[in-house]
């Protein structure tokens, strides 16, 4: 069972030169592929990182846009309510100032015709009040 | 001596060989021919394997090379857990090696009915049940971390054997000796009492009643594969780092 002989330096010959061809053709092209990879892989993480964090950093550029664009349209969505309002109540007023003058104006003729009509009816009042005297003296003559 | 028991037994399902061996004759030396022919076979199907996992490296990796991309990374965690992430990468051809030789060996013993193939003498078994095959890669492993550890540390690595004190320096120098013998032993004892078990089982109930000692033969020779590997990373650690992690900060 413990008979050492010419096997067992040959064994460690054969063993050594496994080792060294082995190294040729699985260790180093192995090891060489999973380390690519593992360089490919780390490469494209890298890559995509720094791709969303670009494309985060442009849609937050956009919001920041976006926010500033509804600033700008609220802005003048109320100045065009104030200047509405402007005009709306400067439209009031110089309507009502016209109302008024007109108001003074009709009120003014309508002074104009009755001291017209007073007068006439004075004028009236006198040819009666003299015709009256005339039949009164007339009558009693 | 439990050959003796072939006698009884009329169909000769199963027998027991051990210590008898195929030799080869080369020049004046003897080579157990036996366990060249299987080790040939488990080197065989690793080159194919490889050969099949590198021929077209793709990106997203299918098939058998995502197949031997696991089996290496595991190699690799082996070797890093053992090594540190500084120093594992040299010795990941070797332990790696290891690993898979002794665990294609193993499961090839306990997988394949090798014994159904004649030869002139002995049996065809896994590699790793001879003590020559387990002994030539203890003694590598030797080698591997005395290499390491004079690389690393130069002439200071003799300082391993004195440090934390001088009294433990016989027991240190016996370590050089132990770690081999412990290897070499644990490896073979397993794989070749495993083999006797299930060879003693066949003969004696050859239906059934083997197959779960079988699935525990399979579990032992994966253990065993990876007991070997880790061990030899780790007494290669040791040399490198020297007792306790002082000689770490002497560097940085």
């Amino acid at each position: 069972m413990f008979d050492f002989d010419a096997t067992l330096p040959l064994m460690a010959v054969q063993f050594l030169l496994l080792a060294v061809v082995l190294n040729a053709i699985f260790y180093k092209p192995l090891t060489k592929a999973i380390e690519d990879r593992e360089d490919y892989i780390r490469k494209t993480e890298n890559e995509a990182r720094d791709r969303l964090s670009k494309a985060e950093s442009l849609a937050k550029q956009y919001e920041e846009q976006l926010a500033e664009t509804r600033r700008q349209s609220q802005a003048i969505v109320a100045a065009a309510q104030a200047e509405a309002q402007k005009i709306s109540a400067q439209k009031i007023a110089e309507a009502q100032r016209e109302a008024q003058v007109k108001r003074e104006e009709a009120a003014k003729e309508i002074d104009q015709q009755k001291q017209t009509a007073m007068q006439s009816l004075e004028q009236q009042v006198d040819a009666l009040s003299r015709q009256i005297l005339d039949k009164l003296l007339v009558g009693s003559a | 001596m439990l050959s003796g028991f072939n006698t009884f037994n009329t169909f000769t399902l199963a027998k027991l060989e051990v210590g008898q061996h195929f030799y080869w004759h080369i020049g004046n030396l003897k080579v157990h021919g036996q366990v060249f022919l299987t080790s040939w076979f488990v080197i065989g199907i690793l080159v194919i394997a490889s050969l099949a996992a590198t021929k077209n490296i793709q990106r997203i990796p299918s098939g058998i090379q995502n197949f031997m991309e696991y089996a290496l990374e595991f190699i690799r965690d082996l070797a890093k857990s053992q090594l540190g992430e500084k120093d594992y990468r040299p010795w990941v051809p070797f332990i790696g090696t290891l690993f898979l030789f002794i665990f294609v060996s193993n499961w090839s013993g306990a997988l394949l009915p090798w014994k159904l193939l004649k030869i002139p003498e002995g049996e065809l078994a896994a590699p790793t049940n001879d003590i020559n095959t387990t002994v030539a890669f203890a003694l590598l492993t030797s080698l591997a971390y005395f290499y390491a550890g004079f690389r690393k540390r130069g002439l200071g690595y003799f300082k391993k054997y004195v440090e934390p004190t001088p009294i433990l320096l016989p027991i240190a120098i016996l370590e050089d000796f132990t770690k081999p013998l412990s290897l070499s032993f644990r490896l073979f004892g397993n794989i070749l009492a495993d083999e006797l078990v299930v060879a003693v089982l066949v003969l004696l109930i050859p239906l059934f009643i083997p197959l779960p000692v079988m699935a525990l033969g399979l579990f032992t020779s994966a253990i065993q594969a990876l007991v070997f590997a880790t061990l030899a990373a780790a007494y290669i650690h040791e040399a490198m780092e020297g007792h306790g992690g002082d000689e770490h900060e002497e560097h940085s």
